[in-house]
């Protein structure tokens, strides 16, 4: 079979959702996945049987790993939390995320190692997100000891995705609100990953780069498309982009990591590096890239996607789309399957699905390649690309955000172009800004420039009559 | 020396371009102040007008409760147009926090 990987991804999944809308207890799936186990061992010869019932066992590993991530450890912090508490703890442990300031406020992910009330010390583990009513400089792995109350999130939002869901599938189920800056305290060390903490330190500087030699908005526009950083990015804006269905150019994806690994190849080919050494450091870079924009769900799966065209080189294999895409919803769903349940995975996988389904057969439906002006066929195949992208997404899009954008496959044939040469334009400013920085001047204005017209076009497009509505 | 590749020919094309691109619009960016205006894009993109917006634009914005943006509305009716942000303040229910949140929302043409 040619998509076995992507046949057991679709099992895979089903099983999750199947495991999320009945009450199952965890050992009935594990004791039929036993038997199921059993039973293939006796069918390893047959040919029909066999694959059905390795399809069934993927079924059942998905419902399983989805029951697993609701039990958590006794130790875990959110045990001792009832939804208010007025309890006052004490927490030591470490930073586990780069911390965030906006409005003079602070928010950070903390890792609990121990918990201390009164006079009671004991250990613990879990995340708690702590927010304080003042800036406070932090960097990840700094030891801390945090003190306050610590409660529940609150299930407010939408019915179908509420601010506790969105918490929980990050593994964060406790809350702590710090007023006072004398309820943090610092500890001597570092903690958490080392490489985790470069991948940090590298981001920060690029950041510094990108607002040095750019206007604020352009700044945190470059800063989202290259970085992934969108916290910078006014309501409006994004709003504006939402209406006209381009915001994801404004998140990190397959192609920012394309430009990552061509960058690598094309630096490694010039100092005439051997062809499977290219490889492996161009797989270290993506992972690093990968780390340095937060690895969220796009990143990751055109992460692993990229790892498993490049390895298909050393391998001698011939890659394969489908089986690519199911490799990188595995590596995902594995290690998180609530992650099914998120929009941004729903969207990023179901858009490339959609562009490696659909593209080609509109293509050959058009008839483009008799096309003989290179422009108009080059513009038919971004019309084509955005079309079946769109198609695939919209009913995502009008499920979650109750909205349908029909100017979406217009504004996508302006708007994709020209960002992509600010992604382009982006990468080398940021290259330049770190190794030769003097050089990095000359980029910047171009890019603000670019950024300018894209916000203007954006503009002009959702004033179009009937451009979106909402539902 | 000269032996490029088409991809390395294409890279060097780009970065020139983009360079020579960036030093002539600084330039003329110098030279000619409307220029500069095509590097920042107008506050209008990124703001909304705190003297132009209607009640029906503000409950969109979803940062404030129905509430507030019906006293915003009826203070703008009753004071004329908001000279500053700073007038803000005075709407009952704008207290500093929120004041912070809005600043980044709104601007005054």
């Amino acid at each position: 079979m040619k998509r076995l990987l992507a046949v057991i991804a679709v099992f895979y999944c089903l099983g999750i959702i199947l495991a999320n809308l009945s009450r199952v207890n965890f050992w009935l799936i594990f004791a039929l996945g036993i038997i199921l186990i059993a039973a293939s061992c006796f069918s390893l010869r047959k040919k029909y049987i066999f694959p059905v019932l390795i399809f069934f066992l993927a079924l059942l590993l998905g419902g399983l790993n989805l029951k697993k991530s609701y039990i958590l450890p006794k130790c875990h912090i959110s045990n001792f939390v009832s939804y208010k508490d007025n309890t006052v703890y004490s927490l030591s442990g470490f930073v586990d995320g780069a911390p965030e300031t906006k409005n003079a406020r602070a928010s950070f992910v903390f890792r609990a190692q121990e918990a201390q009330v009164n006079q009671l010390k004991w250990r613990c583990c879990g995340k708690v997100l702590v927010k304080s009513d003042f800036p406070r400089e932090l960097r990840y792995g700094d030891k801390l000891v945090v003190i306050g109350n610590l409660s529940r999130p609150a299930g407010f939002g939408d019915n179908r995705q509420t601010y506790r869901d969105y918490l929980a599938r990050q593994g964060i189920y406790s809350l702590m609100h710090v007023k006072n800056s004398l309820q943090i305290i610092p500890q001597s060390g570092l903690a958490g990953s080392k490489l985790i903490g470069f991948s940090f330190w590298l981001r920060d500087r690029c950041e510094q780069v990108i607002s040095r030699h750019l206007p604020d908005l352009p700044a945190s526009i470059l800063s989202a498309m290259v970085l992934g950083q969108r916290r910078g990015i006014p309501w409006l804006v994004n709003n504006a982009m939402v209406k006209s269905g381009t915001v994801h150019i404004l998140v990190v994806s397959g192609f920012n990591v394309g430009i990552v690994a061509f960058i690598i190849n094309l630096l490694l080919k010039i100092t005439r590096v051997r062809r499977k050494l290219r490889i492996i450091l161009a797989v270290t870079c993506l992972l690093i890239y990968c780390l340095v924009t937060g690895a969220t769900n796009p990143v990751i799966r055109a992460t692993v996607m990229g790892i498993m065209f490049l390895l298909a080189y050393i391998f001698k294999r011939e890659p394969e789309m489908y089986n690519s895409l199911a490799g990188a919803a595995l590596f995902i769903l594995i290690i998180n399957p609530r992650q099914l349940f998120d929009v941004g995975f729903q969207l990023s996988f179901a858009s490339v699905l959609a562009i490696v389904y659909f593209y080609p057969k509109l293509r050959d439906f058009s008839r483009i390649e008799n096309c003989r002006i290179k422009v108009l066929r080059f513009i038919c195949d971004g019309l084509l690309v955005s079309l079946s992208a769109w198609i695939g997404t919209m009913g995502i899009i009008a499920y979650n955000f109750r909205i349908i954008c029909p100017v979406t496959v217009l504004a996508n044939i302006m708007i994709v172009p020209l960002a992509t040469l600010i992604t382009l334009c982006g990468f080398t400013l940021v290259l330049c800004g770190l190794f030769c920085p003097f050089l990095a001047g000359i980029f910047g204005t171009t890019i603000a420039m670019l950024i300018t017209l894209l916000l203007n076009i954006n503009a002009a497009v959702i004033r179009i009559p009937f451009a979106y509505f909402y539902l | 020396m000269l032996n490029f590749t088409s991809e390395e020919k294409k890279v060097i094309l780009f970065l020139l371009a983009v360079a020579f691109c960036g030093i002539c619009l600084s330039s003329l960016a110098k030279l000619n102040y409307r220029v500069k205006k095509m590097f920042c894009p107008q506050e209008s993109l990124t703001k909304l007008d705190l003297n132009k917006i209607s009640l029906e634009e503000l409950l969109k914005t979803k940062c404030l409760p129905p509430k507030t943006a019906r006293r915003i509305i009826e203070y703008r009716l009753e004071h004329g147009d908001f000279t500053g942000l700073d007038g803000l303040k005075e709407v009952k229910g704008i207290g500093e926090k929120r004041y912070e949140k809005l600043k980044e929302l709104f601007f005054i043409e």
